[in-house]
């Protein structure tokens, strides 16, 4: 369980880890492309800022050499055309320079080309209007067109300029908006994107948290499991092995060495060291065993004898298995137990048990051969006495006559004695076969073998309907009649017998007879009377082999009917209760298990 | 071959009872021929004689001493001269092996040796004069013991 989780959470942390990495990793590309960006837009104004600069540079060149020619024009002063003659050069460096710069696409490339050709044919102008001047011809038609060409090709520059510083400007606007749109979107992504990374990394760390907490709980389970291990081990003779398999090394517990009888540690953990302590007998099944065990890698059940050093022989079962860890390294993890003193308990208990079976045996056969045998001289001298009886009666005197019947009486109550004895002994024999039968049947049939003592005593037996069940028959017909003929003979001499059989389906849990009984539902059937009953406190006794609550003379029985009755219900795994009170009545239950 | 008596055999080892059976038919005077013998040797010895007379009916006690009576039962029921003899099974016991057995093997009545002599004589009166062929028809497990 917790192993489970701390592995999943592994997996979980590994996640968070890369899903970070990927996120910083993202952020610091963003960064760079904000900065870049920045950079772009600034490079940007610059560049645009340089191109006007030099626009305004070349119109005002362009100003100072039309001034400069017109001065000239005017005073015919050589000494105004220096600015005319410096502002081409000055116009070809600002070209140079536009150039340069300049890397404004297929527009703005164009527009300076055009530019070009109106500065060259303004010059031409001027270089025209110039020899007209200096030709002393001034004001002709011609000198007019010329200079008025010149004021056009002034205005359509001076229209260039401002084209272009147009064009310039709202280029700069276009890529400023384009990269306004970026850095305004950039800081918010950023710093959710760090608040998302923020998030990660304190789950990790409450995640981290928790499994260390539940890392130090195993830790103090395992600290106590170990304890425990060892502690077992020490009561249970056991002892624990390791073999590590990659390095064919063993490691012995502290108590397999106590189990040998040495020393913890007292020698190096080997198979060797160990096969010495195994019984020589044992060896080559021990040594066959471990080699299935290292080809299979598992180890079932084996048991051997060991020797230890002062010479005692012990028994051993030994158990093993392999355990691959997280790494892949294969290990053996085996336990001996030293299992002598169960052994000798088994080997006493079967003993015993032989000799009960065979006491049992023989006592079984006994008192069945004892019933038997002891029958033929008995019934020779109830025959004998029936002859004395018939031949010689009237030659005996009147004591003798007496004797006589004395002895008859004695002999018959010898025969019930015998015949009850040889039906206990019949009980006795558990190997019965059980059949699924109408009780209802049995009982009938019980009622048949006393009805003359039933019309005699003009009992009254009632009784509910009976169920169906799984019984050895001839048993419980033996039952039912049993408890009915106790009834019958155990009725007050001035009221008729009345007998009350009665049915119930009871639950164990239900029946304050049934405590501690583990099957669930009985059947509970009670013969109750009104005859002369007994005294609560020998409930018990009654069910003795031979036990007697009343003498002889009073009323006939041989103290073995109601043992018959508790052996069949022990045969059905039942359970059989009396109930008395004197003068009142007995109550006998019988408890079936369904 | 006089055949106005009724022969009748018993093999018992016991004195006593041979004893008893005797008188019993003495004192029943019904025209019998009673011949006993001591063990189950002696009484298959002489049914197999050449000029044994055959008994109407034959008691047969279990318990005897080098053969019993279910050999006995078993020879005479596996020899088609002697087969048809009608056979009474005459023991101490009643116990429910021996019925068992003795009804399959084939006997024709299991007889309880009573304990008082006149019970005794009732009983040999009554089988003596049974009809054997209806009884035989009507055999059953449960009219195979003798009810006293």
């Amino acid at each position: 369980m917790i192993k489970r989780i701390i592995s999943k959470s592994a997996i979980f942390l590994r996640i968070i880890f890369l899903i970070s990495v990927f996120l910083i990793l993202l952020i610091g590309g963003f960064t760079y492309k904000h900065i870049s960006n920045l950079t772009n837009s600034s490079k940007l104004v610059v560049t645009t800022f340089k191109v006007n600069v030099e626009l305004e540079k070349v119109m005002s060149y362009l100003k100072d050499a039309e001034n400069g020619h017109r001065n000239y024009i005017l005073t015919k002063d050589t000494t105004h055309l220096e600015p005319y003659l410096t502002a081409r050069e000055k116009v070809n460096e600002s070209f140079a320079e536009l150039k340069e710069i300049a890397n404004h696409g297929p527009v703005q490339e164009e527009n300076l080309k055009t530019l070009s050709k109106y500065i060259d044919s303004l010059f031409r102008n001027f270089t025209q209007t110039s020899a007209f001047v200096e030709n002393g011809f001034a004001l002709t038609e011609e000198f007019k067109s010329n200079f008025f060409e010149e004021k056009i090709i002034m205005d359509s520059i001076r229209h260039k300029i401002s084209e272009m510083m147009d064009l310039e400007n709202r280029h700069l606007q276009e890529r400023q908006k384009q990269y306004q749109s970026n850095l305004e979107f950039t800081p918010l992504f950023l710093y959710l994107m760090l608040l998302l990374t923020l998030v990660l990394i304190i789950v990790s760390y409450s995640k981290i948290n928790n499994d260390f907490k539940n890392i130090k709980i195993i830790n103090n389970q395992l600290s106590i499991f170990k304890e425990a291990t060892i502690q077992l081990e020490t009561v249970g003779k056991h002892g624990n092995w390791v073999w590590y398999v990659e390095s064919n090394k063993y490691t012995f517990s502290d108590n397999l060495y106590r189990v040998l009888g040495e020393k913890p540690r007292a020698f190096e953990p080997t198979f060797e060291a160990f096969l010495e302590f195994v019984h020589p007998d044992d060896r080559k099944k021990f040594s066959a065993d471990v080699e299935r065990m290292m080809k299979e890698e598992d180890l079932p059940f084996t048991y051997y004898r060991i020797i230890k050093k002062d010479g005692t022989v012990k028994h051993i079962k030994g158990y093993g298995k392999l355990l691959i860890n997280n790494d892949g390294e294969k290990r053996i993890v085996g336990n001996i137990t030293d299992i002598s003193d169960e052994i000798e308990r088994f080997l006493e208990l079967e003993e015993r048990n032989l000799e009960l079976e065979k006491n049992n045996a023989e006592l079984s056969e006994f008192n069945y051969v004892a019933s038997h045998d002891l029958q033929e001289p008995l019934r020779k001298i109830q025959t004998f006495i029936s002859r004395l009886e018939d031949k010689e009666a009237k030659n005996l005197s009147a004591s003798g006559n007496q004797y006589l019947e004395r002895i008859k009486v004695s002999a018959t109550r010898m025969r019930l004695l015998i015949d009850d004895l040889l039906q206990f002994s019949r009980t006795n024999k558990p190997d019965k076969e059980f059949v699924l039968t109408n009780l209802n049947e049995l009982l009938e049939q019980a009622k048949q073998d006393v009805a003359e003592t039933i019309i005699e005593k003009q009992a009254i037996i009632t009784s509910d309907v009976l169920p169906t069940v799984s019984v050895i028959p001839f048993q419980v017909h033996q039952l039912f009649l049993n408890l009915l003929s106790n009834s019958l003979k155990y009725s007050k001499v001035a009221e008729a017998p009345v007998i009350k059989i009665t049915y119930e389906l009871v639950h164990s849990k239900d029946d304050i007879n049934l405590i501690n009984i583990p099957k669930n539902e009985y059947h509970k059937i009670t013969f109750s009377d009104n005859g002369i009953g007994f005294e609560q406190q020998y409930a018990n006794q009654i069910f003795e082999l031979f036990n007697r609550l009343h003498n002889k003379q009073e009323y006939s029985g041989t103290g073995v009917g109601l043992s018959i009755c508790k052996k069949i219900i022990d045969n059905h795994n039942g359970i059989i209760i009396a109930n008395g009170e004197p003068n009142i009545g007995a109550i006998f239950t019988i408890y079936l298990p369904i | 071959m006089p055949n106005d008596y009724i022969h009748i055999i018993l093999a018992d080892d016991d004195e006593d009872d041979r004893l008893f059976f005797t008188d019993a038919f003495d004192e029943l005077k019904m025209n019998t021929k009673v011949n006993t013998f001591n063990d189950g040797v002696e009484l298959m010895d002489y049914l197999n004689s050449e000029d044994a007379i055959l008994p109407n009916v034959l008691f047969l006690d279990l318990n005897m001493p080098l053969k019993n009576g279910i050999e006995c039962l078993n020879e005479i029921k596996a020899n088609s001269k002697m087969s048809d003899i009608a056979i009474a099974i005459y023991s101490t016991s009643a116990s429910e092996e021996d019925i068992e057995e003795t009804f399959v093997l084939g006997a024709n009545i299991y007889i309880k040796k009573p304990s008082s002599f006149k019970q005794l004589k009732k009983v040999l009166a009554e089988v003596v004069s049974m009809n054997w062929q209806y009884h035989t028809n009507s055999l059953n497990k449960d009219n195979f013991l003798m009810r006293l």
